[in-house]
């Protein structure tokens, strides 16, 4: 049919069919952006107004409320593990445990934690282990009074999804959160992220996720946000635009109709019962917490028992984002990786009407807009580059959809800005607000560019089979106030 | 397609992102005159309340004093908003006041604007509104309209029939408890807490008779509600109620009395059923946390222990073999962990 890639790329029917697909696939994304945007404006207003029937001050001093545990791994932070402990442990929350699983670490963290807080070696022989993971060597517990809610776990390194697994293990508590030692954790997020629990009747709620920010450049004390700051780098400054976008518009619209897939690693909450039925977190995938939700909803769905995965919408915990394009690059290249291997794990729900809403639309979705979008825009830039070699575009109109693709991407991102001013107060001076909308029109030629590349890095090791794991995360440290 | 067509697309599409600059600055600039207002309320309404709590016999501040300086900061009948906050401190400094100035806290409010709002709002079609207004009501004790609330007890809003019940159990405390077998629809952990705290913050006497008549309620949310008051109020005579509930049919009553059992200490007698019960429990976890209460708060039982180590779940046996081995069993659990090794004449070995 065409003898050569030079004669493929200069057909008419080729060029024609290149523009209908690309054209249809953006036009079904941006449906499904608006249909966004009008899903988490309706999720946000009612979820404001049942805030007022469920404060957290109704239930603070109750004796009644679920016990969690928050487990966070950690393997060689020994630089910071101290204050991320400290952190942690300032959680307000009735009935919480902090338990610390020790990765294996190669550094003295262990040394570190056991100085600080006067910790205590006991015995592991009779730990349950109803999730298998890497051997549990010692727990450790704190013999000051203060600290009793804190227990190390110091285990053979088996990766992040193995050091969960070991917490989970070993927690007592109803409800677990799985977060990362470095994360600093909002007062009274425990109590907004239990409250779906206590008030939920028909359904099961089998995770629940709060919105994440960035925070780097902010300034900590005592473990506490003290000042919420802009980051100073563009990085970073598009990132927050990013994350208010993925969870105020994304989360809290798959919310709205019960199609989320995905409760972020960095803070999930989930019930221990149904967590240990399904074996926990899986360590082979890096993925892992993309993996764990749709076992879980599966599991539900296979069980036949009424479900529900929610997303609040206030940030109720606060990471540091990749400080420049090499870290980020090899932060997206994992996430694309875990994608991949989390679609191919449950390739069966593609399409299968057994598992109903998920098999038939969210699942898809995932297939086609999340894995598929970086690879769609690799392939939209090869023929571009290809059709405009032959003289086959008509200029004035490409820049003409361009400009138009272009303000579409800069709608919802400024619907997600509007709406994040508009109900919560972390950005409420204009200079900030002018910053955010800048960061948010760059995107598309400064940032979007290179994480489509760490996307497509992913994918190239997993279709060539290159073995790669978590990578190094470097990080600059939060900026922490002494007075 | 044509080039004409895009540009007018492009012109709608700016359009929205212009609406949504404005939108923006809108709402900036909302906020910022909303925070300045809502301060000035605030402060005058401090004033005015700490003047008429602590008069001056010299110079006495009057009613209509109080409506002209609220009037001054905004609070008329026209702004819903300004009197919505109003209301919110109000509840707050209700909540902060006891003794004498209650009552006449109670008394101011019954005087200056809002006068009815919160009232008025019961009879609104809007969910929203009425259960605000039931939640106003209660918050700031105006008993009066209980009857008017009592009607939404089983009201198909799930927020309107929670503060209605909020609201029964405020004003009529643990009499509120007969109506209990009449609720139709369920009643979640949140209510069930709340219920539970507002009974305890109100009226922290336990009535008794008013419990066990509950007790014939056959809701499985009833259940649990009670078994959490008994656990709340510390009531030892009533721990029968919830041990009875130990291997009820229901995982979630079942959670519950053994959640409840936990907060007491009992007889050996009771102890007795109890073990008797565990081993009736069909899940196995709820049987480790019953396991866990049993052993920290009796003595130990060799043949109990044995018998569970004997049993069929691995998780429940290791537990068992650690209480066993810490208290002085070692050679216990040694025998039944070697007993499980092949012998030398099964293994065939010369």
């Amino acid at each position: 049919m065409w003898n050569s890639i030079a004669e493929f790329f200069s057909s008419e029917y080729v060029f024609l069919a290149a523009n209908y697909i690309f054209f249809g696939y953006g036009i079904i994304l941006m449906t499904f952006y608006f249909a966004g945007v009008i899903l988490a404006s309706r999720a946000i207003k009612r979820n404001k107004k049942k805030s007022l029937f469920l404060q957290v001050n109704d239930i603070v001093s109750a004796t009644d409320i679920p016990s969690v545990s928050v487990i966070a791994p950690a393997f060689n932070e020994g630089l910071t593990i101290i204050e991320n402990v400290k952190s942690l442990l300032s959680i307000q929350y009735p009935y919480y445990e902090l338990i610390l699983v020790n990765d294996g670490s190669k550094d003295d963290s262990l040394e570190k934690l056991i100085k600080e807080f006067d910790l205590e070696r006991r015995d592991a022989t009779f730990i349950n282990q109803p999730i298998p993971t890497a051997s549990v060597k010692y727990i450790y517990k704190s013999k000051l009074s203060k600290y009793t809610h804190l227990t190390v776990l110091d285990k053979n390194n088996g990766g992040r999804a193995d050091a969960l697994n070991a917490g989970i293990n070993f927690a007592t508590s109803e409800l677990v959160v799985c977060t990362d030692a470095d994360c600093i954790i909002e007062q009274d997020a425990l109590l907004k992220m239990v409250r779906p629990y206590l008030e939920e009747h028909d359904r099961e709620i089998i995770a629940c996720g709060g919105g994440i920010g960035i925070a780097n450049d902010s300034v900590i004390k005592n473990g506490v946000l003290k000042e919420l700051r802009l980051p100073d780098n563009l990085v970073p400054m598009v990132q927050v635009v990013e994350y208010i976008r993925a969870f105020l518009l994304g989360r809290m619209a798959w919310g709205e109709i019960n199609g989320l897939m995905l409760v972020s690693g960095a803070f999930g909450m989930y019930p221990r019962k149904r967590v240990i039925e399904v074996l926990g977190f899986d360590a082979k995938t890096v993925g892992e917490d993309l993996e764990l939700c749709i076992r879980l909803r599966t599991l539900m769905e296979d069980k036949k028992i009424p479900y529900k995965v929610v997303y609040l919408p206030e940030t109720l915990c606060w990471t540091e984002g990749p400080p420049d394009y090499n870290v980020l690059i090899k932060q997206r290249d994992r996430w694309a990786r875990g994608l991949w291997e989390t679609l191919k794990i449950h390739r069966k729900l593609f399409l299968n009407p057994k598992y109903r809403g998920m098999g038939m639309v969210f699942f898809p979705y995932w297939l086609f807009f999340e894995f598929g979008a970086p690879i769609v825009e690799f392939l939209g830039i090869i023929c571009i580059i290809a059709f405009a070699f032959f003289g086959m575009i008509n200029w004035p109109m490409a820049i003409l959809l361009f400009t138009a693709a272009y303000i579409v991407g800069c709608i919802f991102s400024t619907a997600a800005i509007f709406m994040y001013v508009k109900n919560f107060n972390h950005y409420d001076k204009p200079k900030q607000i002018i910053e955010l909308l800048l960061a948010a029109y760059l995107e598309p030629f400064l940032y979007h560019p290179i994480l489509v590349y760490g996307q497509m890095k992913g994918y190239y090791k997993k279709l060539f089979g290159i073995k790669s794991g978590w990578g190094t995360m470097t990080r600059k440290g939060f900026k922490v106030s002494d007075t | 397609m044509n080039e004409t067509s895009v540009l007018l697309f492009i012109t709608i599409v700016f359009s929205i992102l212009v609406i949504y600059w404005i939108s923006i600055v809108v709402s900036v600039v909302y906020r910022k005159n909303r925070v300045a207002r809502l301060s000035k309320i605030e402060a005058t309404f401090a004033d005015v309340v700490s003047q008429y709590l602590y008069n001056d016999p010299q110079n006495p501040i009057t009613l209509s004093e109080i409506n002209d300086r609220l009037r001054e900061v905004g609070i008329r009948t026209g702004n819903k908003n300004n009197i919505q906050y109003l209301i919110r401190l109000m509840i707050r400094t209700q909540r902060t006041i006891l003794g004498d100035n209650y009552a006449k806290l109670k008394t101011l409010y019954a005087q200056i604007p809002p006068y009815n709002a919160s009232y008025s709002k019961i009879s609104s079609w809007n969910w929203y509104k009425r259960a605000r207004g039931i939640r106003e009501i209660y918050e700031m004790n105006q008993s009066h309209y209980v009857h008017d609330i009592q009607k939404f007890q089983n009201h198909r809003n799930i927020f309107v029939r929670r503060e209605a019940q909020i609201a029964m159990v405020v004003f009529l405390g643990w009499e509120s408890l007969r109506f209990l077998p009449y609720l139709k629809r369920n009643m979640t952990l949140w209510q069930q807490i709340k219920i539970v705290e507002k009974l305890y913050d109100h009226h922290p006497t336990p009535e008794l008779k008013w419990l066990h008549r509950a007790y014939k309620t056959d809701k499985l949310f009833g259940k649990k509600l009670l078994m959490r008051i008994i656990r709340k109020f510390q009531l030892h005579a009533e721990t029968e109620f919830i041990i009875e509930h130990l291997n009820h049919p229901d995982y979630e009553v079942r959670e519950t009395a053994i959640y409840c059992i936990q907060s007491f200490a009992l007889s050996k007698k009771k102890m007795k059923n109890i073990k008797v019960l565990y081993e009736g429990i069909e899940d196995s976890t709820q049987q480790g946390h019953l396991l866990n209460y049993i052993y920290e708060n009796s003595d130990i039982d060799i043949d109990f222990y044995m018998k569970q180590l004997n049993g069929t779940n691995d998780d429940l046996k290791l537990s068992v073999a650690e209480i066993l081995w810490n208290n002085g069993y070692k050679e216990k659990v040694q025998e039944f962990y070697y007993q499980q090794y092949p012998t030398k004449e099964e293994l065939d070995v010369e």
